[in-house]
């Protein structure tokens, strides 16, 4: 592209933003608002994703021992369960161990252990973690097969749910921001329709004096996307805030919470919004355009 | 410069626009359309700068195949052409010198030579005190003028002109055929479609009267040959 042709599209872009200020002023204002909840759903989802994923990872599987099992017994069972498919770790948990982890999470109930008279009913076990969820299963009824072990149970119904849930929230996710890009497309097609409305007798000209498509798409492709632009920048602005809010109030308030840190997440959904808006932008204009350039 | 072999077209209403038409136009010549409203004038032209493809036949202008020419070679079709309508069609907002320098902009001229052509032309249509009026400070016929300028200033073999008199009196209509003579003089072929009697019989060029969709009557020095 030339430069005085870059320059005569720039001066065009700007005369026609300038020609329907309140219109531009109305469209960046609901690409903003489009792209915020956009934004907002796409930080939702992906930290739903991370939720999902920490809560998966930490798939383990409670092992319980037969009574009188001895410490060799228990040693050489270790070693087998380490050398199975998908186990990334084992931890053995005796039973004053499992005791003192049920007093500490009674907490201020750990009274009521006192009617067992410091007699211990809770059997010697191991702790397995297994690297992948969907392996889980399988681990669990295999563990069962050897001696001594009185039975392995992991947190089946509650992992069934996690998967429904995440499986459900990515589908709604997707679905969402599926259609509010389409209502940003509209919106920023409506309004550069305006602008190719008002402009359609110069569009015939150009046609019939030999300009290119390309020659009359780029101004309005180009005003389409100063529009998803700005609005992109806008909604980015609040975005960043209010994350940058909400991860400083949820760390005071619940330290433990998976929230992805600010950065450089903060970064890629700036860039997913901006890009994206800038994209929405030429996708529509392009849109309201194809009409007029029939001549 | 145009060649036109048993050239059909019907519109999506089954309206037949052109029948069978053939007719060769030679380079410099100045050709008269005549025919009443509806026969097909319309078709005829737009059928030259690509607004219209024909259904079947031959059609070469510029020694362009038209009909069967990709979409995007049309632009360089039409920059071989120049188009001046009934209306003027000038931009509102723009002033003389713009609108004229507007139709090199959009193909991308140098800059100098933009200023040099439009001098050129305004020269020739005779409006050069006038280059910075907007159209609404000037009369019909020095509007049809800027459009004459502004088809004229990519230098075009063919001019194509639909009724360029037809919203003019009498003496504005011969000022602006005075300007057609003179371009038409330097070589440029030009196509008019017109219903004004006076004008085609005074000047005794080709005439070629279409009816129907049919070429009814093609004379090289001809009248209207209708009563108005």
């Amino acid at each position: 592209m030339k430069i005085r042709t870059l320059e005569y599209f720039v001066r065009e872009v700007f005369l026609s933003l300038k020609r329907n200020n309140w219109m531009s002023v109305a469209s960046v204002g609901t690409v903003a608002v489009s792209l915020f909840i956009f934004g907002m759903f796409l930080m939702l989802v992906l930290n739903m994703n991370k939720m999902a994923e920490s809560l998966e990872s930490q798939v383990q599987i409670n092992v319980y021992l037969e009574e009188g099992t001895t410490s060799s017994e228990i040693r050489s069972l270790e070693a087998e369960l380490n050398d199975m498919q998908g186990v990334e770790k084992v931890t053995f948990v005796s039973k004053d161990e499992a005791m003192e982890r049920f007093k500490e999470r009674l907490g201020d109930q750990s009274s009521i252990l006192d009617a067992l008279d410091d007699t211990n009913p809770l059997p010697d076990g191991f702790e397995v973690m297994i690297t992948q969820p969907e392996l889980v299963e399988t681990a669990a009824k295999n563990i069962e097969q050897h001696k001594h072990v009185e039975s392995a149970k992991y947190g089946q119904d509650v992992m069934e749910h996690l998967f429904d849930i995440t499986r459900l929230i990515r589908f709604f996710g997707l679905v969402l921001m599926l259609f509010l890009a389409g209502a940003t497309l509209f919106i920023i097609s409506n309004t550069i329709r305006l602008t190719v409305f008002a402009r359609r007798k110069e569009i015939a000209i150009m046609k019939y004096v030999g300009a290119t498509d390309w020659f009359i798409r780029w101004p309005f492709m180009m005003e389409g996307m100063v529009l998803g632009l700005f609005g992109g920048i806008l909604a980015n602005i609040i975005l960043r805030f209010g994350y940058s809010a909400l991860v400083s109030e949820i760390y005071s308030a619940l330290a433990f919470f998976p929230l992805i840190p600010e950065q450089p997440f903060l970064n890629y959904i700036s860039i997913v919004v901006v890009f994206g808006g800038m994209a929405i932008g030429a996708m529509g204009s392009t849109i309201s355009l194809k009409r007029f350039l029939e001549v | 410069m145009i060649h036109m072999k048993d050239i059909m077209k019907t519109y999506e209403n089954g309206a037949v626009a052109l029948d069978h038409v053939n007719v060769d136009i030679n380079k410099g010549e100045f050709v008269f359309l005549v025919g009443s409203s509806g026969a097909g004038k319309s078709t005829f032209m737009k059928l030259l700068f690509r607004e219209v493809v024909p259904d079947s036949g031959i059609l070469t202008v510029n020694g362009r195949d038209v009909i069967r020419m990709a979409k995007s070679d049309v632009p360089y079709l039409r920059r071989g052409l120049g188009v001046i309508f009934q209306d003027y069609r000038l931009l509102p907002d723009k002033t003389v010198y713009e609108n004229i320098a507007f139709a090199m902009q959009v193909i991308e001229a140098p800059r100098r030579m933009i200023q040099r052509s439009v001098n050129s032309v305004l020269d020739i249509v005779g409006l050069r005190d006038k280059y910075r009026c907007f159209p609404n400070q000037l009369s019909g016929g020095e509007q049809q003028r800027v459009a004459i300028a502004r088809a004229i200033v990519n230098n075009p073999a063919i001019v194509i002109a639909d009724e360029p008199t037809g919203n003019l009196d009498p003496e504005t209509s011969w000022g602006i055929m005075d300007i057609f003579q003179r371009i038409n003089s330097s070589g440029t072929t030009i196509v008019m479609a017109t219903h004004d009697k006076t004008i085609v019989d005074a000047m005794q060029r080709r005439v070629i009267a279409i009816e129907n969709g049919r070429i009814v009557r093609d004379e090289s020095h001809g009248g209207y040959g209708y009563e108005d």
